[in-house]
């Protein structure tokens, strides 16, 4: 409910600052006029910039993989020892 | 593999970088500079900054508003012969 509140005060404050620009025409009124599809496609575009940037980022970590790797191969060594001791798993 | 991550990570990032900036110039510099300059030729007349992107916004939304329709069409099939 808090984040509801939070995203609908933020978006009544942007269409607030985006009515008194329109009235007091601080800025030519075109400007204005095209103001919000500006920021709706700047906000794609910020969001598509940081999943790329993300891609880009995202640790793999080579190290890690190869010990874990081994750990599996060490468990099914064991696991298959244990399963050949048991005469009823193995007869 | 980490390198494809990488190239389809900068490809996200350099198209919208570049959408970024094709579309401030378009709306915010290009008023700014005088007819006959040699730049407007790149870009369309300005009616269709305003378009595009609402017709993208249109198409996205009838795409989303489709893909929930069929999803909610093959659950309630499910729930039929369930």
């Amino acid at each position: 409910m808090k984040h509801i509140l939070k995203i609908m005060a933020l978006l009544v404050a942007v269409a607030g600052i985006w009515i008194s620009l329109l009235e007091t025409s601080v800025v030519p009124r075109s400007y204005t006029w095209l103001l919000p599809v500006y920021l709706v496609v700047s906000l794609g575009c910020y969001g598509l910039l940081m999943v790329g940037v993300g891609l880009m980022l995202f640790p793999t970590c080579p190290q890690e993989a190869s010990l874990l790797q081994k750990v599996a191969l060490v468990i099914m060594f064991i696991s298959d020892q244990f399963c050949a001791q048991i005469p009823a798993f193995s007869g | 593999m980490e390198l494809a991550d990488k190239a389809v990570g900068f490809l996200l990032s350099a198209i919208s970088l570049s959408i970024f900036s094709y579309y401030t110039f378009w709306v915010i510099i290009l008023p700014f500079v005088e007819k006959d300059h040699f730049v407007h030729g790149y870009f369309l007349p300005q009616e269709y900054a305003i378009l595009i992107p609402v017709f993208a916004g249109v198409v996205l939304l009838s795409f989303l508003c489709v893909f929930v329709g069929c999803v909610m069409i093959k659950s309630n099939k499910k729930k039929k012969s369930a």
